[in-house]
């Protein structure tokens, strides 16, 4: 510490200080500001030495009592972000860590030329505030009580200036400021619906809109979030149902020729490749759901990881083998009904899933594949039936294309 | 026309203070930061301290399923270390997912782990628990502890609190010595527990239950301890023959004691077996002796109070209680105690507080706050608070206080009409 002080030239009347049985005193004491107020833009060799004899007088170590009273009223220098430089109080001031060690490791603030310049987040408004706490706070002998109460009326400020507040105090390393801002954020936050707290916070809406809805991040049973998901659910099957219409006007025959190929190339293994229809791939799910009362437990809970996270309901972790199948009759009527008003929030968003999900459900399809080939007949009789409830316009071109 | 965007407020704060604003919220409104915005999408994943109690989890028909189901994927979620891990909720019974949280928590650096479930079936904790090697701190409730036979302890555990747990009592005594940085020990409801305790960088036990013989070997440092007996028939009739001394054997090696608290039956405890009188071991930091439901009617138990008292020569605050259930007697024996045997030349020299509660104003109780009265010079306040079933002899009591003579000039003798205020 006193090498670094040395170091930095700032020579002169040092010795003598460093005589002191007390290091911390003497380094406060070379800071010790005789040479602020009138001494002006003078160099810094000057600036020591200038120091007057009234102060040299007093750096004994016996003269404590005094010592500390020159300490209190000593001030550092601090040059604000904009430019303007101001004393502090010396008590005041070295309540903050990073102002702290910039006096006692650098040496800096003991006169306006080298005034301790504070980071880019204190501003000046910030920065008397937090002068303010500090002032408070490093005055000894207060109660907890007395702490706690100027704490709660020192942060009821708008939210902006409480954010720039906890960056500024931040920046100076100001530890119980920051957590005593912390707490007011998380007050603020708590209990708070997402638009109120991105009104609050100015915070931009920039996720999509399934990223929102997957359920896999909403990890909480809000009733007003899964009403949110059920109301876009809906929508979004609609929205299907419409381009499902759209395109079976557009390309009726084509449909009806690759409905068994579909079938086909998804039974031999291969990953439904979409024509734009959904259907296939809804297709696929389905009779995967239904097949998989018929897998052993272990093959259906990883399957239920998968979907069970898509849909709300599905038991997560049971080993029940009956409690499956259960839940799997529920989402056979689910999916039987594609009305859009389905009883289960079976959030369809196949499309959407993430990647390893992805990647575990094109393993499954290739079991599932496998195990099919000794169901044909069955799947087939399925795939049929499927097929027939594709609403009425699809039906009547079946019929009418039948031989 | 030209909106001003407002500039995001919050999202550009340090890594460090958003997480800890993320951990000063309750894990759900945490959780929930992740749909705000796209910076915000997985900050929470970052969490090291994760805190599930009961309000996480909205109160539904079905709470338990959706509990596990938001640990599951919470912890599912979650990036990097996990330091401290709290899980205290009366909703979620023994489960098999408990086992692989734990699992996931023992690859994760967890240093705080607190287990409290529901009242049901006890859980068991499986042997995963044991390889976290970086534990700090260990609190677990209602559960089946086994240590495999190669568990040597935790080498960082400071402070383990094991509350109403199933576990042989070898397996503590090797656990406790197994920890060498154990600072804190906390006991409770454990059945006919025998422990010897060797902890040598101990400072704060809290022991709570059936306990048939403690003895605490080496706890050098131990500074506070608050210590309930119970006692049924069987333990005390196994102490009547027991010969060893519990008073050495509990209070023999703690001379850094400051605080002592003994609840239910511990001075009782401490009264058993021969005090050899040669030692005399002097607790020069104990400050403050708290002993609750003290017989004034057993010499032995008196003199325990008595000998604890003159050895502590800085003692600043007593509180002692009585046993409600004594029936205040007219006559007494051993009187001639108090003026024979009692110690002599025993001043309290920093007694400054001194509290008595459920007084029911026998006469040893009487003399005991006679001894106090006098050998007190700096008492400031002593507070007297009568039994709740003597009415009769409120008046007596106060009678014989009035006349007591007092070595402090400010003292001031509080007695106190009202029943609800307790001292313990």
């Amino acid at each position: 510490m006193f090498g670094a002080l040395l170091e930095d030239g700032e020579g002169g009347g040092l010795e003598v200080l460093i005589d002191s049985q007390k290091p911390l005193n003497a380094a406060l004491h070379f800071i010790q500001p005789s040479c602020t107020a009138s001494e002006g833009d003078t160099s810094v060799g000057d600036t020591v030495c200038q120091m007057s004899e009234v102060d040299m007088a007093v750096v004994k170590p016996e003269a404590l009592v005094d010592d500390i009273v020159q300490m209190m009223r000593s001030y550092i220098w601090i040059q604000t972000t904009d430019g303007a430089v101001q004393q502090v109080e010396q008590e005041v001031a070295m309540f903050c860590p990073m102002i702290c060690q910039e006096v006692i490791q650098k040496g800096r603030g003991s006169s306006k030329n080298y005034a301790i310049s504070l980071p880019q987040g204190v501003g000046p408004s910030m920065f008397s505030l937090i002068l303010d706490y500090c002032r408070f706070h490093q005055v000894p002998g207060r109660s907890n009580k007395e702490h706690k109460s100027f704490d709660e009326k020192f942060v009821r400020m708008d939210t902006k200036r409480l954010c720039e507040l906890t960056s500024a105090a931040d920046s100076l390393q100001l530890k119980p400021l920051v957590d005593l801002t912390s707490c007011a954020l998380a007050r603020i936050i708590e209990g708070k619906t997402p638009e109120e707290i991105r009104e609050i916070f100015h915070l931009p809406d920039d996720l999509t809109e399934e990223e929102k809805l997957e359920p896999l991040k909403n990890t909480n049973d809000d009733p007003r979030i899964r009403l949110l998901n059920r109301l876009y659910a809906k929508k979004r099957k609609d929205l299907k149902e419409r381009e499902k219409l759209k395109s079976v006007e557009a390309g009726e025959e084509h449909m009806d020729d690759r409905s068994v190929d579909d079938l086909l190339s998804f039974i031999n293994g291969r990953d439904g490749e979409s024509i734009g229809m959904k259907t296939s791939k809804n297709r696929k799910k389905n009779q995967k759901r239904k097949d998989q009362h018929k897998c052993a437990p272990e093959m259906y809970k990883k399957e239920s990881n998968a979907f069970s996270s898509l849909c709300h309901n599905a038991k997560f972790g049971h080993e029940l083998q009956s409690s499956l199948s259960e839940t799997l009759k529920l989402q056979d009527v689910a999916d039987v009904i594609f009305a859009p008003t389905a009883g289960f929030e079976d959030v369809d968003i196949d499309d959407e899933i993430d990647l390893a999900l992805k990647e575990e459900i094109d393993r499954e399809v290739e079991d599932f594949a496998r195990i099919l080939n000794s169901d044909w007949p069955e799947r087939m009789q399925r795939a049929s039936i499927l097929e027939s409830r594709r609403g009425d316009r699809h039906n009547y071109l079946l019929m009418a294309m039948a031989p | 026309m030209g909106d001003v965007e407002d500039p995001d407020l919050i999202s550009d704060l340090p890594q460090s203070i958003l997480e800890s604003i993320l951990t000063r919220l309750p894990i759900r409104d945490a959780v929930r930061t992740s749909i705000l915005s796209s910076k915000w999408r997985y900050r929470w994943t970052t969490l090291t301290h994760l805190v599930f109690d009961d309000k996480c989890v909205s109160d539904r028909p079905v709470v338990e399923n959706c509990m596990i189901k938001f640990i599951t994927r919470a912890l599912f979620l979650h990036q990097g270390p996990i330091h401290k891990f709290h899980l205290s909720t009366s909703y979620l019974q023994c489960c098999p997912d408990i086992d692989q949280w734990i699992l996931f928590l023992s690859r994760s650096d967890i240093k705080e782990l607190v287990l409290e479930l529901g009242e049901g079936e006890w859980f068991r904790v499986p042997s995963c628990l044991f390889n976290c090697k970086k534990l700090t701190h260990l609190e677990l409730f209602r559960c089946e502890f086994d240590p495999p036979p190669t568990f040597k302890g935790f080498l960082y555990l400071r402070s383990l609190s094991l509350h109403q747990v199933l576990v042989a009592p070898e397996a503590i005594e090797s656990l406790i010595s197994g920890c060498p940085l154990l600072e804190s020990l906390a006991l409770s409801y454990f059945d006919s527990l025998a422990l010897n305790i060797h902890a040598p960088n101990l400072k704060y036990l809290c022991l709570e239950g059936e306990f048939t013989d403690i003895c605490l070997e080496n706890t050098p440092l131990l500074v506070a301890m608050s210590v309930a007996m119970y006692m049924n028939d069987d333990i005390a009739e196994c102490f009547e023959q027991s010969s060893s001394c519990n008073f050495i054997k509990f209070l023999g090696g703690v001379p850094r004691l400051e605080r002592l608290a003994g609840h239910i039956y511990f001075t009782k405890y401490l009264s058993i077996g021969d005090y050899p009188g040669s030692q005399a071991i002097t607790y020069s930091h104990l400050k403050i002796i708290e002993l609750y439901q003290v017989s004034f009617e057993d010499m032995k138990e008196i003199r325990v109070v008595l000998r604890l008292i003159t050895n502590s020569p800085n003692l600043k605050e007593l509180r002692v209680s009585g046993l409600s259930t004594v029936v205040a007697s007219a006559e007494a024996l051993d009187l001639e105690f108090w003026s024979k045997d009692c110690p002599k030349d025993c001043t309290f020299k920093q007694l400054k507080v001194v509290k008595m509660a459920d007084m029911s104003g026998v006469p040893h109780e009487m003399e005991f706050l006679k001894f106090l009265l006098v050998n007190s010079p700096v008492l400031e306040t002593m507070s007297i608070t009568p039994c709740v079933y003597v009415m009769d002899g409120r008046l007596n009591m106060l009678v014989q206080l009035v006349r007591f003579r007092r070595a402090s000039a400010s003292a001031e003798i509080i007695f106190t009409q009202d029943e609800t205020l307790c001292v313990s």
